[in-house]
């Protein structure tokens, strides 16, 4: 019962502060909305980076090709080497007659190829699979020197291209977005402070009739969530339109990216902003009573 | 009630604005705190609530040591202490009745019990049929009347006032003496700090004076100045 009033009283509190500045109130909620949409497009680009090096990393072959006709146990013991090669998970080996009958199938029909060509133009191929991305450059360089390859191939660069670039945002980003949170944290802070000020009375006849630290403390703290979650919220309806709008046309014109649209994922973010938003009000109220209480 | 032994306090910019102070008050007691500006008035009363902590010496109100309290302690020794001032210190957006019931529920009290208490608070200082006007709508006499009751809204042990008729003309502060009186009767330590030489000498109570911070005469049934 008690609680609840208490509750009432802090919730009133909070609400008669926001009433007082509510110009600089409505400053406040605009900049954490501005604050936290850019921490969530922060998440999501790192979200979608990451989904398309996890994509590509999907297929983390090394193709090698050996010219020349391979007999049974040429082909075997090379494929003994080639696993020797450290990092290797897998090698799957396809005679270049095996391939050229494949290709006939695929194509019967399509081509007419016994015009163009009649002599079997594939290689001998070994598929090989590697443990992580991060070492297929190692390994496609093993591979190379073994003398009987003639061509390594392998999209690694790419791959570790992505990922140094999904690296370098998230570092770039984190550091932004620290910034971003310490301004905003100021701006609601001294927001919270104009109200404090504005009740130094109330807060000095509170401590004068007996009222804890705490209790002093939650009607800011309150006021700060209040602003927090309101720029939450409007920050998560902007993401949410924007991202939607960004993702459709993403898909449309480059149809081979992965755009996440898992919606489960994209909720999490959007409570990640919105949990941060009020965390963010919370720390400001806090502070921006402390002073006073201190030196009370 | 109110123990002070050998307090001493020194301002950090050396002024000595109370040296040696020893001052038993017992529960039923109304002392008046008297002498020149400066003396040293406010700042023992500050001691007793803890705004000011004693450079030496021991303050006990209430079998509490204050020198030695918790800093989380505090809220609840300044519970048992009702405090008025001369400038009355109203939250000027708040009725009368807000102004009061604030003291309770800044302190956590049900809420079934703000609203009787608050009203019996008003009732005994007179102010009932004021209770929705706001500060700036009342008199000098009725802004002490409710910043009495604010103070007494918590049945506090010991009600401490710092020159509650400094604003008042001669009649209204007869009333409020009358009603500070009528809060002693009750059973609770009033200390009264005042310059009005009239009331002090017609209320014939115990006379603490203090000069340049030290106690230079406490009498009882005792008159502003020394006859
Ligand atoms: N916070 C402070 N810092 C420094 N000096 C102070 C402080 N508070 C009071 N003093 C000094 O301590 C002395 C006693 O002040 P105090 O306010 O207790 O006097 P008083 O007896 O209440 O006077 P008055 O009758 O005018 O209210 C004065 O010299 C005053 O200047
Ligand atoms: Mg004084």
């Amino acid at each position: 019962m008690s609680t609840f009033s208490n509750l009432e009283f802090f919730v009133v509190e909070a609400f008669r502060g926001i009433g007082r500045s509510p110009l600089m109130s409505f400053v406040a909620i605009g900049i954490v909305t501005v604050t936290l949409t850019i921490f969530g497009f922060f998440m999501l680009g790192v979200i979608n980076l990451g989904n398309v090096v996890s994509t590509m990393g999907a297929k983390l072959d090394i193709t090698s090709y050996v010219n020349k006709d391979l007999s049974n146990r040429d082909a075997a013991e090379l494929e003994v080497r080639l696993k020797k090669i450290d990092g290797v998970e897998k090698v799957n080996y396809y005679s270049k007659d095996d391939s050229w009958k494949d290709f006939k199938e695929e194509y019967s029909g399509k081509l007419e190829l016994g015009e163009v060509v009649s002599e079997n133009p594939l290689p001998n191929t070994f598929a090989i699979k590697v443990r992580s991305p991060e070492i297929l450059p190692n390994v496609a360089a093993a591979i190379s020197k073994i003398e009987e390859i003639d061509e390594v191939r392998y999209s690694g660069k790419l791959i570790s291209q992505v990922q140094n670039l999904v690296e370098a945002v998230r570092l770039a980003g984190f550091v932004f977005v620290f910034l971003l949170f310490f301004a905003t944290l100021l701006i609601v802070v001294n927001t919270i402070r104009l109200t404090v000020l504005a009740r130094e009375t109330d807060i000095y006849i509170m401590r004068l009739v007996g009222a804890t630290s705490s209790f002093v403390r939650w009607p800011f703290v309150i006021e700060g969530i209040v602003i927090g979650v309101g720029g939450g919220v409007f920050a998560v309806l902007l993401l949410r339109a924007t991202y939607e709008t960004l993702a459709f046309k993403v898909s449309a014109a480059f149809p081979f990216l992965p755009v996440v649209t898992d919606s489960f994922l994209l909720s999490m973010v959007f409570a990640a902003v919105g949990i941060t938003g009020a965390m963010l009000g919370m720390i400001g109220g806090y502070i921006s009573v402390s002073r006073l209480l201190k030196n009370a | 009630m109110i123990e002070l032994k050998s307090v001493i306090k020194t301002f950090s910019n050396g002024v000595e604005a109370l040296i040696n102070v020893t001052l038993h008050v017992g529960k039923e007691e109304f002392i008046f705190l008297v002498g020149p500006s400066g003396a040293g008035k406010t700042t023992l009363m500050k001691m007793l609530y803890r705004e000011e902590i004693p450079s030496s010496g021991q303050v006990v109100v209430d079998r509490i040591n204050v020198t030695k309290l918790a800093e989380d302690q505090i809220p609840f020794l300044r519970r048992n202490i009702g405090v008025v001032f001369q400038d009355y210190k109203l939250l000027p957006r708040r009725t009368v009745y807000e102004n009061v019931a604030f003291a309770l529920q800044v302190t956590g009290a049900p809420r079934s019990q703000i609203r009787r208490r608050t009203m019996q608070a008003l009732e005994l200082v007179g102010m009932l049929k004021r209770a929705k006007s706001f500060p700036s709508e009342l008199s000098g006499g009725e802004k002490q009347k409710t910043c009495i009751a604010r103070a007494i809204v918590n049945n506090p042990l010991i009600l401490l006032a710092d020159e509650p008729t400094g604003n008042l003309d001669p009649q209204t502060s007869w009333d409020i003496m009358e009603l500070l009186d009528k809060i002693n009767r009750r059973k609770t330590t009033v200390v009264v700090a005042t310059h009005n030489k009239n009331i002090v000498d017609g209320m014939r109570k115990r006379v603490v004076v203090i000069e340049g911070g030290r106690i230079t005469r406490d009498q009882q049934l005792g008159t502003y100045s020394q006859e």
